[in-house]
C-alpha cells in the first residue's frame, strides 16, 4: 500500500545543529529519527540531515523545542515519503 | 559549518546533475531503511552518514589534504589499506553503486560492461561524486578485464596506480603479491612524502585488524536465531566502512555490536522467529545498491550474511601483528589478503568451502547467488556454487541483475517464489 501518512521533517543549517536538537529530543524521550532531507523541501540548504517526526509526536516535539529554545531552520510536513515496495533505488 | 555547495563547486562538480542524485537518495533511504521497525539505536550513526554522504566525510578529507595528507581511492578488498595508513595517507572506497552514474560511464565504456565499473567511471567523468574528485590517486588492481580497461581510461583523467594481483594461489603467487605490496609501498611513500617504517606499518596493521574484529562482532550477532539487526542495516554498515576513518569505524561497529549482543540477551529480534534466513553471495553491493536486500527483506525473509566483498571477505582473517621487519610484514599482508576467495582466481574452491561453512554458522535456510550483469567470473561460478549447495541439501537461487529499477518486479517474483518454497 502506498504511504499516505504525514510526517514532519525538521531541517537544519548544518548537521551540528541537527545533532544538538536530536540530543535535546532524546533527553526528553521524544521519538525522532535521522533522515536525509527530501530534496523537495530542502531549498538552498546544503545540509542533508533532517529529523523525522511522526505526526502523533509532533505536538510534544514542538513544545519541547519552544520550551528549550531548540535551534532549527524550518519544519515541513510531507506525505508519501516511505514505501518499502516502491522499488525506486538510487 | 561546512558549506557543501561551495565545497562541491571547489571540487569542480557538476552541481546541476549532482542535484538530481540528491533528489533520489532521500527517497531510497526512506523506503529501504526508515520503513523498518525496531532498528538498533546505534544505526543512528550510519543514518547520519548516509544523510550527509556527500558532505561530512568529503569535508573531513579536504581538511586532511590541507594538512598535507594524501587520499587514495581504491576499488577492491585486495588493496592493503595498511600500507597507505602507515604513510599517514587516507583510504576511501570508490566503487560506484548507483544507476545514476551509468550513463556517464557508458560514454566511454561498452554497454556490455558490469554496472559497478560503468558507475565508477561515470562518477569520475560526470563529476557528480565528491569522493571521486577528492582522491589524489586511484589504486586499481587486475581482478577483472573490465576493471583493467576502465583503469586505463581513468588514468587519462587522474593519477592511477594498478596492482597486479596474481590469479592463482600457489606459494610463488603469494610471494608475487608480497612484491606487489612492497612496490605499492614505494609508490605510497613517493606520493605522501612519508617513509613507511616497521613501527608505522605495525600500527596500521593493528588499526585495520581492530576494524576487522569490530565488524566481525556485528556479523557474529547475525548468527543468532534471535536476529538483532536486518540485513539492510548490516549492509549499510559494511558499505560505509569503506569510506570512513578506520578507527571511528571500529568504534561505531563495536558500539553497534554492544547493542546487538544486549538485544540477543533480551530476546529482541527484528523479525518473527520463523523468518527464513538467507545468505547472499556473489558480486559486491557498493553503496547505494540496496535493491537485492530490500526485495528479499520485504518479501518475508531476512538476510543474515553476505559472502561477498561488501561482506565477510572484507573482514575475515587478520594480519599477523608479530612481524618486525618490512619484508616480514609485507609477507604477512600478502598471506592474509591472498586468503580472500574471489572468482578472479583459478581454482577458487575456497569460496565454495567458505559458503558451505557460512551456511552452517549463520543457520541459513537458503542461498541467493547474485551477480551483476556482465560479470563473467561470478556468473560462471554459479554452476559450482549451485552444485555444491545442492549436494549439501541447501536450496539456492541464482540471479543476475544490475543497478536499474526495471527488473525489480521480476526479482520480486523470483525471490518471492524462492521464499515461498523455503516456507513450504
Amino acid at each position: 500500500m502506498p504511504d499516505t501518512d504525514i510526517r514532519w521533517y525538521i531541517l537544519f543549517q548544518n548537521y551540528e545543529q541537527g545533532l544538538a536538537l536530536r540530543d535535546l529530543l532524546c533527553q526528553h524521550d521524544l521519538k525522532n529519527r535521522i533522515a536525509p532531507a527530501p530534496r523537495a523541501i530542502q531549498g538552498e540548504l546544503s545540509c542533508g540531515m533532517s529529523l523525522l517526526i511522526e505526526d502523533e509526536d509532533m505536538e510534544a516535539v514542538l513544545q519541547c523545542i519552544t520550551q528549550n529554545r531548540g535551534e532549527y531552520h524550518s519544519i515541513r510536513p510531507l506525505a508519501g515519503q516511505m514505501h518499502a515496495h516502491r522499488d525506486r533505488y538510487c | 559549518m561546512a558549506n557543501y555547495v561551495e565545497m562541491w563547486k571547489d571540487l569542480g562538480m557538476d552541481l546541476e546533475n549532482h542535484d538530481m542524485l540528491c533528489q533520489v537518495l532521500p527517497t531510497a533511504v526512506g523506503d529501504v531503511f526508515l520503513t523498518q521497525e525496531n532498528r538498533p539505536k546505534a544505526m543512528d550513526f550510519w543514518d547520519l552518514v548516509i544523510s550527509e554522504v556527500h558532505g561530512i566525510r568529503p569535508a573531513e578529507l579536504i581538511e586532511a589534504q590541507k594538512e598535507g595528507r594524501k587520499v587514495f581511492g581504491t576499488f577492491c578488498v585486495y588493496v592493503p589499506d595498511e600500507v597507505v595508513i602507515a604513510a599517514n595517507g587516507i583510504v576511501t572506497g570508490l566503487c560506484g553503486g548507483s544507476q545514476f552514474w551509468i550513463p556517464d560511464g557508458e560514454t566511454v565504456l561498452p554497454k556490455a560492461t558490469c554496472p559497478l565499473i560503468k558507475a565508477s567511471v561515470g562518477a569520475r567523468l560526470g563529476r557528480t561524486c565528491p569522493f571521486f574528485r577528492i582522491a589524489d590517486m586511484y589504486v586499481g588492481e587486475t581482478t577483472c578485464d573490465g576493471k583493467k580497461k576502465a583503469y586505463e581510461i581513468l588514468g587519462e583523467d587522474v593519477p592511477m596506480y594498478v596492482m597486479d594481483l596474481p590469479q592463482m594461489k600457489r606459494p610463488k603467487d603469494i610471494v608475487k603479491w608480497k612484491e606487489e605490496i612492497a612496490d605499492f609501498a614505494k609508490k605510497v611513500e613517493e606520493v605522501t612524502g612519508n617513509e613507511i617504517t616497521p613501527e608505522k606499518l605495525n600500527e596500521a596493521i593493528h588499526i585495520i585488524n581492530e576494524r576487522r574484529k569490530a565488524m566481525a562482532r556485528v556479523y557474529e550477532c547475525r548468527k543468532s536465531l534471535c536476529l538483532p539487526i536486518s540485513g539492510r542495516d548490516a549492509l549499510l554498515m559494511t558499505q560505509i566502512s569503506f569510506f570512513d576513518d578506520p578507527v571511528r569505524c571500529a568504534q561505531m561497529c563495536n558500539r553497534l555490536a554492544d547493542e546487538l549482543e544486549q538485544r540477543i540477551r533480551d530476546g529482541v529480534s527484528v523479525v518473527p522467529a520463523d523468518t527464513k534466513r538467507i545468505l547472499v553471495t556473489g558480486t559486491p553491493l557498493a553503496v547505494p545498491n540496496w535493491k537485492l536486500h530490500n526485495i528479499i527483506e520485504t518479501s518475508g525473509a531476512a538476510v543474515v550474511c553476505e559472502e561477498m566483498c561488501t561482506g565477510t571477505r572484507y573482514f575475515t582473517n587478520l594480519v599477523d601483528e608479530t612481524k618486525t621487519t618490512l619484508d616480514e610484514q609485507f609477507m604477512a599482508l600478502s598471506e592474509r589478503y591472498m586468503k580472500t576467495n574471489c572468482a578472479c582466481f583459478t581454482p577458487n574452491t575456497g569460496r565454495i568451502e567458505d559458503i558451505l561453512e557460512l551456511v552452517k554458522e549463520y543457520k541459513v535456510d537458503g542461498v541467493i547467488d547474485c551477480s551483476l550483469k556482465f560479470c563473467c567470473l561470478y556468473d560462471t561460478e554459479k554452476r559450482s556454487v549451485s552444485t555444491a549447495l545442492k549436494e549439501a541439501g541447501v536450496p539456492v537461487l541464482s540471479l543476475e541483475t544490475d543497478y536499474a529499477d526495471t527488473d525489480a518486479e521480476q526479482l520480486r517474483t523470483r525471490i518471492g517464489a524462492f521464499i515461498e518454497m523455503l516456507n513450504a
